[in-house]
């Protein structure tokens, strides 16, 4: 029997239906009346990180080559009589899918009559086909998109970074993995990985705009298949709390030098969402536009207006980063060391942090009133072990307090990691 | 489509959209003047000055501050191209009074603070104050150095600077970084004060209640300006080259790419869009199932028309190895439309692709103001629903017809180092 329940938001009034599935799958449908469009994801809590798991009856763990959820994400593209991109072609709808580190979703957008598309999305991504072939085929088409995103200076940038943030976390690993670790993928290691995680218990259905609950709900009870919760668990290694290296420098060809300051931070085992929060508004407070610091530095041509922050965080991991442009990164480096301390010492105006708390307000309501954020909210707080509106109704109820001790006590010196990418 | 379009001074046209479904507001106003290598980059600094700060906000940290106690409301500037013709915008969104939980007039606010960055610039007799003017132009030459850090679009610009050569089009929106080094405070103003008397301006707003008030603010607000303006066409069709033009260059990069540019001379515009999706607009195109899917050559190979320019570009990330393998395939699909190898369902699919996409328009505000746009530039206001029926009055004749007229005008290779030795 599924269960049902509405979600309202307490700030906004927003509000979203939760259904857990009998077949063990999280539903997430918001009727948003007016829009034309429909955008659907059907994700499952399966990304880069999830290199080693095993099921409850299994006696050990296995431990897959690097970049192959983002390889089964490409696959999946594939039926047995014809491919799925066909498929939604004769609807029209648009179709794709991501896999982000610790998650691979699969979507369509369309407008006028969804229900087929959303037939279509839940068959294809329960009916994999992976053969010797078709496996064969994508190592090349996948190893063009690694090359692409190496030359990505933002993605080396990035992974440069972690690299010299984790020791152990699989999260400094590419999330296509590299040319050699994809070649070691074949069909029956992609069974395995299918087999583990595209269970509908560890997956969850999130569709917004010109749809009908009961409509949705009818289409999942025919396409549906129970699935037993296999008892799936995910190994990641003991990661320790230093960092590995405070820099690291690469030279590419680019026009304008950019940079990662980022801050190696304690994760959550669960319900981060408090704590993610505390450090978004901290990032703000600390990247603030109107701030002594970046107009400092931006008087000194040392940054420019694509200086910022965001927190990124998940299983096991959670870090602060600070990026930008800049040709004096080592300066950015110094002035933030200074104004983390600063603000450890003096505190926090709370005049300035409720600014940035209504701004924060002002960006998550907008995001409710889109057919495509409200669907990704909806997903992503749900894979993250929370509810859509926590975040709205979290941010409301923070205080200086909450920013301040996370500037203290997780933006510290010697957990910095400064990545550059440098010209030629 | 339900939006007002009023002239309210010369060449100056406001358009409103009213839908309540949504909680914010957007406006954004476009100033459009012929693109120049001399003015490009004066045009660039300016438009930036304006959104930095006005002479009530005068300095950026004063301008973050207000639009922050705004809910994070949004300000920003962008200089591009279109055509031969240079377009410089001014775009604010924020969220809607009904919203503000201390009962602010966010509206009012946002419309005193974009109205002052228009008619009230920080700037005196000598140009733009100069400390902001430093900054902005530091943020220009910034774009301008950056641009290779995206190799994709660095690959595309450089063909269609080869493709346009001598043409206004090939002008970089921002200028060089020798022209935005000349820039000076008072040739930025000087050129701010031109814009605002030559200028042909586009304002769209939209908003979740009716607010004919704006109109007449902008209204009253012109009212002070002298205006000599002209009105621009958009359509600059570029002569094709007596022959094809190739032009590589080395960089230190892992994967080639390569960016073709070529012409048409057809006022059948709907049948060459619709070759473009069938050739390579959708992961069933011509392009994305054989170059991609059958050789396994790429991540990426699409196609898109250049409507104003007359041109189609297609680009692919490619091994240097395989760039002769990937253009011969290239363009052995683009010969499959022309020998009027198009399937019912190649074709039926584009239509639905193209009916899917308009009809999701009015579902936010990029979606009006593009639409919107792309009409004056066309000088011709009609709905999304008559251009569907227009794409589904396209034939396959028609289609084969488009891409015959097709030719071959420029490509550009970017190779890596290491391979080409």
């Amino acid at each position: 029997m599924s269960k049902k329940e509405i979600i309202t938001s307490k700030c906004t009034g927003d509000s979203c239906i939760h259904v857990k599935h009998k077949s063990g799958l999280d539903i997430y449908i918001r009727e948003m009346p007016g829009f034309s469009s429909v955008y659907a994801l059907f994700g499952t809590k399966y990304g880069s990180i999830n290199t080693t798991f095993k099921l409850a009856a299994d006696k050990d763990y296995t431990s897959v080559p690097n970049g192959i959820a983002h390889f089964l994400e490409h696959k999946l593209f594939e039926n047995e009589d014809c491919g799925v991109f066909e498929l939604f072609a004769a609807t029209g709808a648009q179709c794709n899918a991501y896999t982000s580190f610790d998650k691979t979703c699969y979507l369509f957008s369309c407008s006028g009559d969804y229900t087929e598309n959303l037939r279509i999305l839940l068959d294809f991504v329960q009916k994999p086909f992976f053969t010797k072939e078709n496996v064969d085929k994508e190592q090349g088409i996948i190893g063009q998109e690694i090359r692409m995103t190496n030359d990505n200076p933002e993605w080396r940038v990035l992974f440069n970074m972690l690299r010299c943030m984790y020791h152990e976390h699989p999260v400094k690993i590419d999330i296509a993995g590299t040319e050699e670790s994809i070649a070691q993928i074949d069909a029956d290691l992609l069974y395995k990985c299918y087999d583990t995680f595209y269970n509908l218990n560890n997956m969850t259905l999130s569709i917004a705009g010109n749809i009908s609950a009961d409509t949705v709900l009818a289409i999942c009870d025919e396409m549906l298949r129970p699935c037993e919760d296999k008892g799936l668990e995910t190994f990641f290694p003991d990661e320790p709390h230093h960092i590995v290296q405070p820099e690291i420098r690469e030279k590419q060809a680019v026009g304008a030098s950019i940079f990662n300051l980022g801050f190696k931070c304690i994760p959550e085992a669960e319900k981060f969402l408090k704590k993610e929060m505390s450090a978004s508004l901290a990032v703000s407070y600390l990247t603030d536009a109107s701030s002594d610091m970046y107009n400092k530095l931006l008087s000194e041509g040392i940054i420019n207006g694509s200086f910022g922050g965001e927190v990124f965080a998940g299983e096991g991991f959670f870090s602060v980063i600070l990026s930008g442009e800049s040709e004096n990164p080592d300066a950015v480096r110094d002035a933030v060391t200074a104004e983390i301390k600063r603000i450890s010492d003096e505190g926090i105006n709370e005049k300035t942090f409720n600014r940035i708390k209504k701004s924060a307000y002002g960006d998550l309501v907008r995001q409710l009133c889109s057919v495509t954020s409200s669907a990704t909210v909806m997903i992503n707080t749900n894979m993250s072990g929370c509810k859509p509106f926590d975040v709205v109704d979290i941010v409301s109820e923070l205080k200086a307090e909450d920013a301040l001790s996370f500037i203290k006590n997780e933006l510290l010196p010697d957990k910095m990691v400064l990545s550059v990418i440098e010209k030629i | 489509m339900n939006y007002k379009k009023t002239e309210i001074g010369k060449n100056i046209t406001f358009t409103s959209v009213v839908d309540n479904k949504f909680n914010t507001c957007s406006l954004r106003i476009t100033m459009i003047t012929p693109m120049s290598s001399l003015t490009a980059s004066d045009y660039s600094v300016a438009v930036n000055v304006l959104s930095d700060v006005n002479a009530n906000l005068p300095t950026i940290a004063a301008m973050n501050e207000r639009l922050s106690e705004l809910y994070g409301a949004g300000l920003s500037s962008s200089s591009a191209s279109r055509g031969d013709l240079h377009l410089l915008a001014l775009s604010a969104s924020w969220l809607a009074d009904r919203f503000a939980l201390d009962g602010e007039n966010i509206t009012a606010e946002m419309l005193k603070i974009v109205t002052d960055c228009l008619f009230n610039p920080l700037a005196d007799e000598n140009g733009f104050n100069e400390e902001i003017f430093r900054l902005s132009k530091k943020e220009i030459l910034d774009i301008i150095d950056s641009q290779l850090n995206n190799k994709r679009e660095y690959a595309i610009t450089k063909a269609l600077q080869i493709a346009f050569e001598g043409e206004p089009a090939a002008v970089i929106s921002n200028g060089t970084r020798e022209s935005a080094e000349a820039v000076t405070p008072l040739s930025a103003y000087n050129a701010y004060k031109k814009l605002m008397e030559t200028g042909q301006f586009d304002i769209i707003f939209i908003s979740p209640v009716e607010m004919p008030e704006v109109a007449e603010i902008f209204k009253e607000k012109f009212a002070d300006v002298p205006r000599k303006s002209s009105n621009y066409s958009f359509y600059a069709p570029s002569p094709l080259k007596s022959a094809p033009v190739v032009v590589k260059e080395e960089f230190d990069v892992l994967q080639a790419k390569i960016a073709f540019i070529l012409k048409f001379d057809t006022d059948d515009i709907d049948a060459v869009h619709l070759m473009c999706i069938i050739l390579g607009a959708t992961p069933v195109s011509k392009l994305f199932m054989n170059v991609r899917e059958k050789l396994s050559l790429c991540y990426y190979c699409a196609c898109r028309m250049s409507e104003f320019k007359s041109s189609v570009i297609i680009d692919c990330g490619v091994e240097k190895n395989n760039i002769e393998k990937a253009t011969d395939e290239i363009m052995n699909q683009l010969n499959e439309i022309r020998n009027g190898n198009i399937s019912d369902e190649e074709l039926q699919n584009a239509l639905l692709a193209i009916e899917n996409s308009y009809n999701t328009f009015g579902d936010s505000h990029g979606s009006y103001i593009s639409w919107l746009f792309d009409c004056m530039c066309r000088d011709e206001y009609i709905s999304p629903a008559e251009q569907i029926e227009r794409f589904f009055a396209v034939t396959k004749e028609r289609i084969i017809k488009a891409a015959e007229n097709v030719k071959l005008d420029s490509t550009y290779h970017m190779l890596n180092k290491e391979t080409e030795q």
